[in-house]
């Protein structure tokens, strides 16, 4: 009896000895700020991306890639493993870091990062040691286009975001007959605000529709009473902020207290997209519209969420949003591309990139798929329109994956 | 006297030129890329220090807008190369003269207050140059200015650019940090040193003394602010991105002064001496405790920084033994 037990014990460690060999652990490296202002926002995207590394390395029989099995099947079922690395949101440290994770961690990959300027970096170094840096998150435009070999963002950037704006106006018109024909810009003085505005001005040129009103301000402005009475003389169809928190509580206050009803409100997410912003307004929030990435409630188009919501939320007591919604997203398809690859060679993982093209409904995210051209930019990536309805956003367009109808009272 | 100084200055000369040797070696038998970083980003900081310590150290103006002159640096340098194809290595000086320049307008209104006013004055410019930056298109703006590896040209010293190895940056930064400290060797020993220093001082008893105290501070300034931009244009070359965020903001305005602070304001090993202890301490308690999320390295970094004050007031450089300008001067009254 004894003896059976040692036979089968030396048997178990012989087997298992066995596969930890075969299966070398996939290492790959997560940039993130884990410290200073927004340390939140990095400790959600550890959050995310274990959860992520969770369905690829468990069987959880998801209806997703990577979403069914344990491990990476090609690479004889190997794990995924994650080493994180605190940036701080500044550049040069983004620069070391990444270092050390190719150099003394030898990660086969990078992935990060939320600051744009740390991406900068950090794709560069990636660049000049040649492995792939998989942007998650970050939104500047001029990312994907310096002429680096490795870089891939699967994330859509703040043109595309401003070009879905557009997209629903010419839809929502098409669809109701009532088009928008004017639109009020209203925007804070930073780069968030000002190149939001720039791009929606050309594009409302593009699409014929008049710029009624383009109102810079200070911001996180004491008051906004004088932008406020700008906005109702231009009494605009739509009426297109980019602000943060606190200016665009300011806003909503401040149309109501004049009276002045706008019929609608498109806003570039930040501070609409806030918990805050819509705890502080209330019901004047109600049929705001805001762009956003990730949709929490497309589950009808992309049966996977509500698994992969729990899995996050058993981690982090919150449900997801649209950054950790790209991270895992992100961190899925790199793994699906390493696993294509069936091997390490970042030149292999590489070509593997380049020939993604990953349906929508086989991922998380409400896009139409993942497919990258030749600057490394997804440009299946879609994002949603939503809008604020008892309180809550709610998927409006694109219509197919829509949960409710819009309320359009433009034209009306 | 004479010959104690001119035997002093020289025996630091010695050991200056003997640290820059061990310096200069030190990166060889290490071959890992992250040591060598820490070690170059040290080195840049014990030169950036260094120059801080021209107006703050030596004259006594506490500047807090050296960010803006770090900042002038990088950005002419770089300009220089992604707009008009001038080499870093000359771009550098430009950035350097056009920083020295900055400094001289900074001056020629603030210079007109006193301490802790001026102090507050240099905090408001350096915030003013980050803001102009920001919202400046044609400088990048707030997305900042990547500088790529070119590959047609491949490593090169006249362009500064070097793919994956890290000793060159060394040897540039190196250099800087030796330029910075020859400066302030000279500066000890020369008549403007000794107005400068009386400047600090006592700015009345100096005036009586017929030292003319506003040209003195302006040229403590320019000399510190061209060094900070050479300064600027090595770290710009060296991350190969820059932008307002990480050049111009004013954090980087205390990051510059803090080795000198830490190390002994106004002595001639107080920054290295600092530098070598700060910028270790604050890359590898980020490195070993930051990716727990928990700001464990911030509150060790500051704990350290409340400790040294408290312990040692008159900085680091006199704990190791270095000889601090006061004690000397005892030593040069005995011998006398």
């Amino acid at each position: 009896m004894q003896r059976r037990v040692l036979v089968v014990a030396a048997f178990v460690l012989a087997i298992g000895g066995g596969v930890a060999r075969a299966a070398n652990d996939v290492v790959i490296g997560a940039l993130y700020p884990m410290t200073g202002p927004n340390a939140q926002v990095g400790n959600d995207a550890r959050a995310a991306m274990e959860t992520a590394v969770e369905i690829i390395n468990g069987n959880h029989n998801l209806p997703m890639l990577l979403g069914k099995g344990g491990g990476l099947d090609k690479l004889g079922g190997a794990k995924v493993r994650l080493i994180f690395a605190d940036h701080q949101g500044d550049p040069q440290k983004a620069r070391a870091e990444a270092e050390r994770l190719i150099t003394q961690e030898h990660v086969v990959a990078l992935i990060g990062s939320y600051q744009s300027a740390t991406a900068a970096t950090i794709s560069q170094v990636a660049d000049r040691y040649e492995l792939p840096y998989m942007s998650a998150d970050n939104s500047s435009p001029s990312l994907n286009q310096r002429g680096l070999k490795w870089f891939f963002r699967t994330s859509p950037h703040d043109i595309m975001f401003t070009q879905a704006m557009f997209d629903f106006f010419r839809d929502i018109g098409a669809k109701t007959g009532r088009k928008v024909k004017s639109v009020a810009l209203f925007h804070e003085d930073t780069i968030f605000g000002t190149d939001s505005s720039n791009a929606q001005k050309q594009m409302a040129e593009a699409a014929g529709i008049k710029v009624a009103a383009d109102i810079r301000y200070r911001g996180n402005s004491p008051s906004l009473s004088a932008e406020v009475q700008q906005i109702k003389a231009a009494d605009a169809d739509v009426i297109m902020p980019s602000s943060y928190t606190s200016d665009a509580i300011l806003l909503m206050r401040g149309m109501h207290d004049v009276g002045y009803a706008p019929k609608a409100v498109m806003a570039q997410s930040a501070g609409f997209a806030e918990q805050a912003f819509i705890d502080a307004v209330g019901p004047l929030a109600e049929g705001v519209m805001s762009r956003s990435a990730f949709a929490l409630d497309s589950a009808k188009a992309r049966p996977a969420i509500p698994a992969v919501n729990a899995l996050y939320r058993a981690r982090n007591n919150k449900d997801l949003n649209d950054n950790t919604g790209r991270e895992i997203a992100a961190l899925i398809v790199l793994a699906d591309a390493i696993n294509r690859a069936g091997s390490m060679d970042e030149d292999k993982i590489r070509a593997a990139l380049i020939a993604t093209d990953i349906p929508g409904d086989q991922t998380i995210m409400p896009w139409k798929g993942i497919k990258f051209d030749s600057t490394g930019q997804n440009i299946a990536a879609t994002p949603v329109i939503q809008q604020i309805k008892g309180g809550a956003y709610h998927t409006i367009y694109p219509f197919d994956v829509a949960s409710e109808d819009a309320v359009w009272n433009v034209g009306k | 006297m004479g010959t104690s100084i001119t035997r002093r200055r020289r025996q630091e000369l010695i050991i200056g030129v003997g640290l820059l040797a061990v310096l200069a070696l030190l990166p060889l038998p290490i071959h890992d890329v992250y040591t060598r970083n820490l070690i170059i980003i040290t080195v840049l900081f014990a030169g950036l220090a260094q120059a801080w310590n021209v107006l703050g150290g030596y004259c006594g103006q506490i500047s807090l807008s050296h960010a803006l002159y770090f900042g002038v640096g990088a950005y002419v340098s770089t300009l220089l190369l992604t707009r008009a194809g001038i080499p870093p290595t000359i771009g550098m000086f430009a950035g350097g003269a056009l920083a020295g320049l900055m400094a001289l307008l900074v001056g020629w209104p603030c210079f007109r207050l006193s301490g802790h006013y001026y102090a507050i004055a240099t905090v408001v410019v350096g915030e003013i140059g980050f803001l102009l930056a920001l919202n400046w298109d044609w400088i990048g703006g707030a997305t900042g200015i990547n500088i790529p590896y070119r590959r047609a040209i491949g490593d090169s010293w006249l362009w500064l650019q070097f793919r994956i190895d890290k000793l060159p940056y060394h040897y540039a930064a190196l250099a800087f940090a030796a330029a910075a400290w020859l400066v302030a060797w000279k500066i000890e020993g020369s008549r403007w040193g000794f107005v400068w220093r009386a400047v600090k001082d006592d700015p009345v008893a100096a005036r009586s003394l017929a030292v003319r105290i506003f040209p003195s501070k302006m040229a403590a300034a320019a000399i510190s602010g061209a060094l900070t931009g050479i300064g600027g244009a090595i770290y710009a070359q060296y991350v190969g991105y820059i932008d307002p965020d990480s050049v111009l903001y004013g954090q980087l305005s205390i990051l510059i002064p803090l080795p000198a602070v830490l190390g002994g304001v106004g002595t001639l090993w107080g920054p290295l001496v600092g530098a070598a202890v700060l910028i270790p301490l604050s890359e590898l308690t980020r490195s070993y405790l930051g990716g727990s999320g928990r700001g464990v390295d911030l509150m060790i970094y500051g704990a350290l920084i409340v400790l040294v004050a408290l312990a040692r007031p008159q900085g680091l450089a006199s704990l190791v033994g270095v000889r601090v300008r006061a004690p000397a001067g005892a030593d040069d009254a005995a011998t006398a």
